[in-house]
């Protein structure tokens, strides 16, 4: 009989305020993991950008002179340039072939869809490595694509597309929007197969066209996948190194650099760690205010046309 | 209600929690990063005596750890049964590393706790110059003037691995490591295209240009390049500088000593060569986006007449197709990476003796034989007619002793500040001055120190 109420008792504490710590534990694995790899580097990062320090010797500090040398650098910011120019490439391109594919894809019945959507995806999956060497071969002065050119009379046109000072840059930003635009079109795919069938009848019976469709239902409803689709691919155009690296190294020239270029080499070539850290943590504000720039952009507006399939559902 | 409220509240908690953990990560790493005690090069014993087998077996059983790159595992094959026959009570354990992966992780392993006895460094700042800087590893003065190595055929290689005190200059000074392995520059050709042409193998820079025109006009590429790695361009334009002024002088560039310029008329001179040449089309089109090792192939596959190169481009050519002709006049070309003793190791004999076994004129022929030049050359014996050939020009090229070493040993990102600015004044899209210009100042940002 005593011991009834407190244990009672324990299971009311348990549901009231033990709760939270309880559930905690089911995290910790996961919690401890996350901070060991993930918010402990970043703070290490953050720290060691303040410090002139070449990973052996002991650092000086150097207060925000790293930080003053990310901003006044002219090799830089032409990577800054660059990366701006990768982001109509890596990020708008696929957005905009992933729609149009998706668009067309959602309205013909085509035979065998899954083999071209797992086929169409295939350039996301890839090793970067891989993608690399493969499109060095393509663009190369006697590969398939000068062939091409050559066979159609457009012969003047050929050139060593990835070693052209004009066209390295170009050629950089359509081999990520080749790698892009799958996980574009999946993205939209999934989307659209949760749009409710009956406002596509209810379109059609007012004589809305298959454009007028892809404007009036298709698009605004693929919101919130766009915006998904625009975060990830943007994160991978600021952020793009592997590429690069496996195609131009940044040449001809500096014609093809970028920020996390000037990351590695100062951070693994030239040992300067604290300058490798600032610019790192200056590329990670830079990808997190667009990112959220671009969340604020696309949300508003959409959470009134994600309601009306919702209301729909409740009918 | 209540979901929303029980919801909050674990929210708020595990915010909780995750701050605390972050603050406390953030007070624990609070002090500069780095440690201000590095290996203390000072106690060294030194050795006054040639390392016996007596000496290394009053170690008692030990194992000697070390780290070697990729690319010595054959020759470590052959070199290590007899190592542990010869001093039966050390057990030899290699961890071998791509080249690349070496070069960016054996500085912090040295500067580890339980750091590799031996292991390969790399010429230059960005590995050797950290090493010795920090106090990692072990003079060699005294193994050196023990075993000889500063007389004979080896000697003029050591100088890379010579370090000033404070390991700001190289070239000569303190001895840190030691290479067996050789490199050279000099000019491979097709010896069948080379008949059609009627043209002698070149062994100038100025014979090598009265040559391409020729190989132009009859409709062959003249020299076979690719640059998108940004660096066999490097490779030609020094082979031109240095016969344009002293290599002694490029060597001293790069070396880092006081007061020296890449602004000189000899380099502005070969910066036009090279832009003349490309605009010409002696190394054909497109070839700042062809890589090196394709451009290696293509050679191999019969494209191209000359391919300036060096002997670690050799192993792609047969020699029944193919020659090479020295280029005493000078050019880049120095020793593999060297080895290095750790300053920390306790078996500091044991790895003495391991040099010395690198350094000798057996483990020469068993570097000829696995594809690489010894730079114990005296006693060693070619198999084939091109490494025959490679071997002559090894012996020509340290006989004249015109060898610079590597541009980019001068500073960490001179590899990719040259190279890039090269490919520009190669496209005619800078002038040569502004080409030396911009080398120089990259070169003065590390070495002028205010």
């Amino acid at each position: 009989m005593t011991l009834g109420r407190p244990a009672a008792r324990f299971s009311r504490r348990a549901t009231l305020t033990g709760y939270s710590w309880s559930g905690l534990i089911y995290i910790v694995p996961a919690l401890l993991f996350f901070v060991v790899f993930v918010i402990y580097p970043i703070i290490v990062s953050v720290q060691t950008s303040f410090y002139d320090y070449d990973g052996l010797t002991l650092a000086t500090p150097v207060g925000l002179d790293n930080y003053i040398n990310v901003f006044t650098d002219d090799d830089l910011r032409a990577a800054l340039a660059h990366s701006l120019v990768l982001l109509v490439f890596y990020a708008a391109l696929p957005v905009c072939i992933g729609l149009l594919l998706a668009g067309a894809m959602s309205r013909i019945r085509i035979y065998g869809l899954t083999l071209f959507r797992a086929l169409l995806f295939l350039p996301q999956i890839l090793s970067s490595v891989v993608v690399a060497v493969a499109w060095r071969g393509l663009l190369a002065s006697d590969g398939p694509v000068n062939g091409v050119l050559n066979a159609v009379g457009l012969g003047a046109l050929s050139t060593t597309w990835l070693g052209n000072f004009d066209t390295a840059l170009p050629s950089i930003g359509v081999i990520g929007t080749w790698v892009e635009y799958g996980l574009c079109m999946v993205l939209f795919l999934a989307g659209i197969v949760t749009i409710d069938r009956s406002l596509y009848e209810a379109a059609r019976l007012d004589g809305a066209g298959p454009v007028r469709e892809f404007f009036s239902i298709t698009l605004p409803a693929l919101r919130p996948q766009i915006s998904i689709a625009l975060i990830l691919t943007i994160t991978f155009a600021l952020r793009n190194f592997d590429l690069i690296w496996n195609t131009t190294r940044g040449g001809p020239g500096t014609s093809t650099t970028v920020p996390s270029l000037f990351v590695y080499q100062d951070a693994f070539q030239n040992r300067a760690l604290g300058q490798a850290s600032a610019l790192a943590v200056v590329l990670t504000v830079v990808i997190l205010l667009v990112v959220v720039i671009v969340q604020l952009l696309l949300r508003e507006r959409g959470e009134a046309k994600i309601r009306t399939p919702r209301k729909e559902r409740t009918r | 209600m209540t979901t929303r409220h029980r919801t909050s509240f674990t929210a708020r908690k595990s915010t909780f929690v995750i701050g605390a953990v972050i603050a406390g990560l953030t007070l624990a790493g609070c002090s500069a990063p780095g440690s201000s005690t590095g290996g203390d090069a000072a106690d060294q014993t030194d050795i006054d005596a040639v390392v016996t087998a007596a000496d290394v077996a009053k170690l008692g059983d030990i194992t000697l750890k070390m780290w070697a790159d990729q690319a010595e595992e054959p020759l470590m094959k052959e070199v290590v049964p007899a190592f542990e026959a010869e001093y039966p009570n050390v057990t030899v354990d290699i961890t071998y590393k791509s080249f690349d992966d070496l070069i960016a992780t054996v500085v912090n392993a040295a500067a580890s706790a339980s750091p590799p006895d031996v292991f390969q460094g790399n010429i230059g700042y960005a590995v050797d110059g950290a090493l010795v800087e920090a106090g990692l590893v072990r003079s060699l003065d005294d193994v050196s003037d023990v075993y000889g190595w500063s007389t004979g055929t080896g000697a003029s290689t050591l100088g890379p691995a010579m370090w000033s005190d404070d390991a700001s200059t190289f070239g000569s000074g303190t001895l840190y490591g030691m290479s067996p392995i050789s490199e050279v520059q000099g000019i491979y050709y097709n010896t069948e295209k080379l008949d059609e042409l009627g043209l002698d193998a070149p062994t100038t820079i100025d014979e090598l240009a009265e040559d391409l025109p020729i190989a132009l006009a009859a409709g062959e590429q003249p020299i076979m390049l690719g640059n998108s790695d940004q660096y066999a361009g490097t490779h030609i334009f020094s082979d031109i500088a240095a016969s344009e002024q002293d290599p002694a002088s490029i060597a001293e560039w790069i070396g880092g000593a006081e007061g020296a310029t890449f602004e000189t008329d000899g380099n502005a001179e070969a910066a036009s060569i090279m832009a003349d040449w490309a605009d010409k089309g002696y190394f054909g089109d497109g070839y700042d986006g062809l890589g090196n090792q394709d451009a290696i192939s293509r050679f191999a596959d019969g494209d191209g007449v000359f391919f300036v190169g060096g002997s670690w481009n050799g192993a792609s050519l047969t020699s029944e197709d193919f020659g090479m002709s020295s280029l005493v006049s000078g050019g880049v070309g120095a020793t593999a990476s060297p080895w290095h003793i750790s300053s920390k190791s306790e078996n500091s004999v044991a790895a003495i003796a391991w040099l010395d076994m690198l350094h000798s004129p057996e483990v020469g022929q068993q570097i000829l034989d696995t594809g690489r030049l010894p730079v114990i050359t005296d006693g060693v014996t070619a198999t084939d007619p091109l490494q025959e050939q490679t071997l002559t020009v090894l012996k020509d090229t340290i006989a004249a002793g015109t060898q610079v070493g590597y541009y980019d040993w001068s500073t960490t990102d001179m590899l990719t500040t040259m190279g890039g600015a090269l490919q520009e004044v190669m496209a005619g899209r800078i002038t040569p001055e502004e080409f030396t210009a911009t080398v120089q100042a990259t070169w003065a940002d590390t070495h002028d120190t205010p």
